[in-house]
């Protein structure tokens, strides 16, 4: 029995042995494959062609609206949720083998950052020039040269070449951008596990709390809830500005506008009743707590507001109506741009968006406009169309279907969205650093320099081998400044003696 | 203050003239164009010169219409599509004559560049509105100049690295067999796809700062800096299989055949971001973000 159980033993250790044998052979062939540029171009035309999917699928859509009009891939949007695909597993799958290879690829390549070379132990001459001084003179001057006047640094002087170099560190920039890359992805991550965001509309002079209705991926797992500061923010003001934009009598059908071309039908801009163009909105906006002002600012588009770790942006605007229906003293609050039905009307109607706030003309004058809007009337079929029924100014009327309509008052509502994203600031670090580095990695210059001086028959000769790496690097260039200098120096004879 | 009548008339007046001058410049593009391809036809050498001299000239008088452009609109020249690919066209064409200035009599990578400048002043012309329209909110943005323009540099000279790899393609098997084609023997195809080589490494990290810029600027505008937006997703392709050009030129079973053919992709894939990515959101239904471009 304990013989038995000695062997079985043994049989065990001497599996688990070979087991673990295999399991190296198998991580270091995992490694070699991750450490590999050949891995890397396959994963990236993977990658490429996963974004491509990407593109053809509306993202964010829904599945059964997919399936109900009629989607020809039900099974393949099904089967790999194409209309969220870049939150998909075989997204993410790919995402992290294309992270793995940056990671192996960089960790592989660290000591080379630090090794001299590579570089062959025998160069193969690109030029050679006749020296004029013996050869142990000639081995300080062109050092001399190569040290003061065109700036090398000596990295070999132990073999049949003197190796040297001068510019731009390439294998540390290569390096980095590709750590600035990884970088770039870990503010992905970031983003993909705590970042939220929501959206709050602000009414002027009311108090609106931040209370986000949604959380992170990594803070809905921990049953996290947002945490809701003890501060308010205040709509002081919400501003609209518009240009007034001609429109251009310009004819469609390409034979009219060859014509223009040839001097016929001439364009023309015109003002065609009020066409105005938003030109922005802004939010003056106070975060408050209770009378104390912690911040104040006027948000744009373009130029969002900071605070409390969230990221607010002016969104769009919201507009309420105060409607009278005849001569009823309790008014109708309707909302801009959603249909509304009047007793007594057979048909919905809509507001137009009020158009309200500073008009830019073209001439450079600016006035303010009287507050009006547009009213549209549903068609009675059913053909979804609306018609023009009139506009109608603020205290204003209009007589529709027997019913008289006032628009009475208004109030504009600033929808500003937030977000709380923890990866931005790693993001915009990285982005800078991996243009930075890839910058002067590709433009900038590297040359290697390797030379030796030959005695022949009591002939002189300089044989160098240069090579370059970067845009800016020109290795003819440098070999036409290593001659003059050698010619300068009276190294090298100004012109050959005939032969 | 001007009358406002006055302004528009003079806004028309301009629009004009411009019209007519753009019509100009796609003439001349059209008659470059028409050279370089008798210069493919004939192997004629004066066809090629002729076909440079008048690129050079569609260059120049395109150069001024940007000008009277960016006059007449008072801002930088691309914010519509019609603008772009005015932009695009010129900026390719000039590229090509830069980088071609010290060939000796090679002309067929110029016959590509001036036909896609002037498929792309064709477009504008003919399918674009020309109406010089306010900066909507979203592009009120110092961004706006520096993305736009670099990444259309970027355009530019994949545009330019496309053309020369194709034709490196096309006669690469005849000048193998020891055959001088269009002036090109071996060694001139290889320093060809070396440039080639060199216009991407120049065009890449422009490219990149258009995709990291436009994400810093999504960012202000909408609050996120990457929404998976056709057009986003499309810049990141062309990063992406440009990308796989440069990786694949530092390995040497791929540095040949495999990685002419990435530029050629990436070629394609620049041009999807430019102008296809709105014919597909457009035929797919797919929503953009980036519809001012359009």
């Amino acid at each position: 029995m304990t013989y038995d159980r000695k062997n079985i033993l043994a049989l065990t250790s001497i599996m688990a042995a070979f087991q673990k044998a295999k399991d190296l052979k198998v991580l270091r062939w995992v490694y070699r494959r991750l450490a590999s540029i050949t891995t890397s171009v396959y994963v990236l035309l993977a990658t490429a062609f996963l974004y491509l999917i990407g593109t053809i699928f509306p993202q964010g859509g829904n599945y059964s609206e997919y399936a109900k009009t009629g989607g020809r891939f039900v099974w393949a949007v099904d089967a790999f949720e194409l209309l969220d695909f870049f939150t998909s597993p075989l997204f993410l799958v790919c995402a992290f083998i294309l992270l793995a290879n940056l990671v192996v690829c960089a960790y592989d390549r660290y000591p080379m950052i630090f090794s001299k070379g590579p570089y062959p132990a025998e160069f193969k001459p690109t030029h050679t020039f006749f020296l004029t001084h013996d050869i142990a003179d000639a081995h300080g001057e062109v050092r001399g040269i190569l040290r003061a006047d065109l700036g090398f640094k000596l990295i070999s002087k132990d073999g049949s070449w003197i190796v040297m170099e001068r510019g731009l560190p390439y294998k540390l920039l290569t390096w980095l951008y590709h750590l600035g890359i990884i970088a770039l992805f870990l503010g992905f991550i970031l983003t993909y596990l705590f970042a939220f965001e929501d959206k709050l509309t602000l009414w002027p002079g009311k108090s609106n709390s931040v209370a986000p209705s949604v959380t992170g991926r990594v803070q809905y797992l921990l049953g996290m809830k947002p945490s809701r500061g003890d501060w308010v923010l205040i709509l002081d003001e919400f501003m609209t500005e518009y240009h007034r934009s001609p429109k251009l009598d310009y004819p469609k059908d390409k034979f009219s506008r060859l014509a223009t071309g040839l001097g016929w039908n001439p364009p023309a801009y015109i003002l065609e009743g009020e066409t105005l163009f938003p030109k922005d909105w802004k939010s003056a906006v106070r975060v408050m707590q209770g009378i104390r002002m912690l911040d104040q600012k006027v948000i744009e588009v373009n130029d969002p507001m900071k605070f409390g770790g969230y990221t607010f942006y002016q969104e769009g605007f919201e507009q309420r109506l105060s409607v009278r229906i005849d001569s009823n003293p309790i008014p109708l609050i309707v909302k801009t741009n959603e249909d509304v039905y009047i007793p007594g009307l057979d048909h919905a109607i809509r507001f137009d968006t009020l158009r309200n706030g500073k008009l830019f003309k073209l001439n450079g004058e600016t006035e303010e406009i009287k507050p009006y809007t547009e009213i549209k009337a549903a068609a009675k079929d059913v053909s979804g169309k609306y018609e023009d029924a009139g506009a109608i100014a603020a205290g204003g009327s209009i007589q529709m279907g027997g019913k008289r309509i006032t628009l009475s008052d208004f109030e504009e509502g600033a929808v500003i969205s937030y977000r709380y994203d923890p990866g931005v600031p790693l993001l915009w670090a990285s982005g800078i650093f991996v243009l930075a580095a890839m910058t002067l990695r590709l433009w900038g210059s590297w040359h290697i320099l390797a030379y030796r001086i030959d005695d022949n028959d009591g002939m002189v000769f300089l044989d160098i081998y240069v090579a370059s790496k970067g845009l800016l690097a020109d290795a003819e260039k440098l070999v036409k400044r290593l001659e003059y200098h050698l010619t300068r120096y009276d190294l090298k004879p100004a012109q050959m003696p005939p032969a | 203050m001007p009358e406002i009548n006055t302004i528009l008339s003079r806004d028309s007046y301009l629009l004009y003239a411009e019209l007519r001058l753009f019509w100009l410049v796609a003439f001349v593009y059209g008659m470059s164009f028409a050279l370089f391809i008798i210069h493919g036809a004939t192997r004629q050498s004066a066809p090629g010169k002729i076909g440079r001299m008048l690129l050079w000239l569609a260059v120049s008088l395109h150069i001024a219409l940007i000008v009277l452009r960016t006059l007449e609109a008072g801002r930088a020249p691309f914010q519509t599509l019609y603008e772009s690919l005015s932009w695009f066209a010129c900026s390719a064409a000039l590229t090509y004559l830069y980088v071609s200035g010290k060939w000796e009599d090679i002309h067929l990578p110029g016959g590509i560049v001036s036909g896609i400048s002037l498929g792309a002043c064709l477009y504008a012309l003919l399918a674009r509105s020309p109406a010089v329209e306010p900066l909507a909110p979203a592009l009120q943005s110092y961004w706006f100049e520096w993305h736009v323009a670099l990444a259309f540099f970027s355009y530019a000279v994949f545009v330019v690295s496309a053309s020369i790899e194709a034709i490196c393609l096309i006669v690469m098997p005849f000048v193998k067999r020891g055959r001088r084609v269009y002036g090109l023997t071996i060694n001139a195809v290889d320093e060809l796809q070396t440039l080639a080589h060199k216009l991407v490494l120049l065009g890449f990290p422009l490219l990149t700062f258009a995709v990291l810029s436009g994400a810093a600027w999504a960012n202000e505008a909408w609050g996120r800096y990457w929404s998976w937006d056709p057009k986003e997703t499309w810049s990141l392709i062309t990063w992406t299989v440009f990308a796989v050009y440069l990786h694949s030129k530092t390995i040497p079973a791929m540095k040949g055949l495999p990685a002419s053919v990435f530029n050629l992709i990436g070629f394609v894939c620049m041009m999807m971001t430019f102008l296809g990515v709105n014919w597909l959101a457009k035929l797919l239904g797919i929503p953009s973000l980036h519809v001012y471009a359009v």
